[in-house]
């Protein structure tokens, strides 16, 4: 049985490190997007994230929320606006992913046939060389360093698991390693709890929470569970359409508050 | 009786017409054709009977000679459609690059294996080196397309995952398509040698090596004794073959594995390959 995580550690507290201060993040200005060129996705979307911070994109099913993580990250390429990362200062033009925001999608993205370890060190493709990642020879110290995060998210006896193997939670841990291999300044999840029982999703969440107070990571997390985002929002976003509808802090939103705002 | 019952009704009925009137043409509804065919197949069947065990030790070297070809030209024809079949793979390169790559494995794939022998043949000469070549570009062909197929039945939530990380095209073919393709490669690849075991035998009929050419042989000199020790040789390495790569599969590929474990095997390769 996986022992239970214990946040953060050093590593999870590095994560974020040579990226900037704490409150510096990302900025998106006016942002458009369609998959067709008829139907807008987005229609003008600005959007800060701050690090350090638990940002809840709320929303109802394809309101854009998903499509607006892509953009965020890069895998998808606006038709207008821009995405800026204020640490370290870079416009990214085009369908460029950016290394130092790292995407988690909702169905999580791992390798089934790959170990857990295998899956964290994917995390540092963009950090090691190409020939050395071709032969599967991380540096010594990358793999200590994939260990230790798994080892901090309470995964230290499923390592040389394969991912198939692992039950949701522990898969859900998995990718978050794996995003915490990049050593991101911001984390996007795309409703990374909405497929596990409440009270993996409460552990999965503490978690973030402590990587985001501790390593300073900016977490920016898609939902439409209003008392996740009642719980654990720092700031809460409602998306509605492809337009930011309401934007504020956490504490600021009543439940019934949040129902109204996603009619 | 609604419209979608009248359509699939109308669609049995042109099938069993078609059927009746393909059978007509071809004369296997003529009682008259029918008869004497039956008769002359019974002459035959009992002519191959008993089959001539003097000729095993000759026929055994040739069978060797075929496995080999079957073996040599599955990896050779392996190699060198995984690269194309990335190319070919619309998930991973534009619509040139991949439009390409499909027109060149498609074309491969139009011409059958005993044409490539032939061609081979004129090239090398006669010998098992002709078949092994014929046989590998017909595996281009077809592993070519069920690979290019595979990969792009890959999650694209496990390709965006590991593009996000800010990998490179052959790192996304590393860690997320062959990996989660990985199944699906063994398995044809698996299938492949078992088809190219059959496809070899008949490499003999154009001088490309293998038990095919003695089979033709034993035809042609009406030595049907002699052929029947043939085609059970052939019979009997098919079956061995099926049960190996049945029991290869089970081996490899993690879905059949039990929960205890990884399989020895590829708790194997992966150690060797880290």
């Amino acid at each position: 049985m996986a022992s239970s995580p214990t946040v953060p550690s050093t590593t999870v507290r590095e994560a974020g490190k040579g990226r900037g201060g704490r409150g510096a993040g990302m900025e998106a200005r006016d942002l458009w997007f369609s998959y067709d060129g008829k139907a807008n996705i987005l229609q003008g979307v600005d959007l800060t994230v701050q690090r350090g911070l638990m940002t809840m994109i709320l929303g109802r099913s394809g309101s854009g929320k998903t499509t607006l993580l892509k953009v965020l990250q890069g895998l998808l390429s606006p038709q207008r606006g821009y995405v800026r990362l204020l640490a370290p200062e870079q416009v990214v033009q085009g369908s460029q992913p950016r290394g130092s925001v790292a995407y988690v999608p909702q169905t999580l993205g791992l390798v089934r046939n790959m170990t857990a370890l295998e899956n964290a060190l994917a995390g540092a493709l963009g950090r090691v060389g190409t020939m050395r990642t071709l032969v599967r020879s991380f540096p010594r110290r990358v793999v200590e360093e994939a260990h230790e995060t798994l080892t901090s998210l309470g995964l230290a006896d499923k390592t040389d698991e394969q991912v198939f193997r692992l039950s949701g939670g522990e898969r859900q841990r998995v990718a978050i390693a794996r995003a915490l291999m990049q050593q991101p300044a911001l984390i996007l999840a795309d409703e990374c709890v909405s497929q596990l029982d409440p009270i993996t999703a409460e552990g999965i969440l503490e978690m973030m929470r402590g990587i985001a107070r501790e390593g300073g990571v900016g977490f920016l997390i898609t939902t439409h569970e209003t008392d996740v985002v009642a719980k654990y929002a720092d700031r809460v976003v409602v998306v509605q359409q492809g337009t930011i509808s309401h934007d504020g802090p956490g504490e600021a939103v009543s439940m019934d508050e949040m129902l109204e705002l996603l009619r | 009786m609604n419209r979608r019952l009248m359509v699939s009704r109308a669609v049995y009925l042109l099938i069993v017409a078609g059927a009746g009137i393909s059978l007509y043409r071809m004369g296997l509804l003529d009682p008259g054709e029918l008869g004497p065919a039956a008769s002359r197949l019974a002459e035959f069947s009992a002519s191959l009977l008993p089959p001539d065990t003097g000729v095993l030790p000759t026929l055994l070297k040739a069978m060797v000679e075929t496995i080999e070809i079957a073996f040599v030209g599955t990896l050779l024809g392996f190699v060198i459609s995984l690269p194309l079949a990335f190319l070919g793979t619309r998930t991973l390169f534009g619509p040139w690059v991949s439009g390409g790559a499909r027109l060149f494995i498609g074309s491969i794939r139009t011409i059958p294996s005993l044409l490539w022998g032939v061609v081979f043949v004129v090239g090398f000469g006669l010998g098992p080196a002709a078949g092994a070549l014929a046989v590998s570009l017909y595996t281009v062909g077809y592993l070519g397309k069920l690979y290019y197929e595979a990969f792009e039945g890959v999650d694209p939530e496990v390709l965006e995952a590991v593009r996000s990380v800010g990998s490179n095209r052959p790192q996304l073919i590393t860690y997320a398509v062959l990996p989660e393709a990985a199944n699906a490669v063994i398995s044809q690849l698996l299938f492949m040698f078992e088809y190219n075991i059959r496809a070899s035998t008949i490499m003999g009929f154009v001088g490309a090596g293998g038990i095919g050419f003695f089979m033709l042989g034993y035809l042609q000199l009406l030595q049907y004794q002699n052929l029947m020790t043939a085609i059970l040789l052939t019979l009997a390495v098919v079956m061995a073959v099926d049960y190996l790569s049945a029991r290869l599969r089970s081996l490899i590929l993690p879905s059949m594995q039990t929960r205890t474990g990884r399989a020895p095997l590829l708790a194997g390769l992966t150690a060797l390959w880290r």
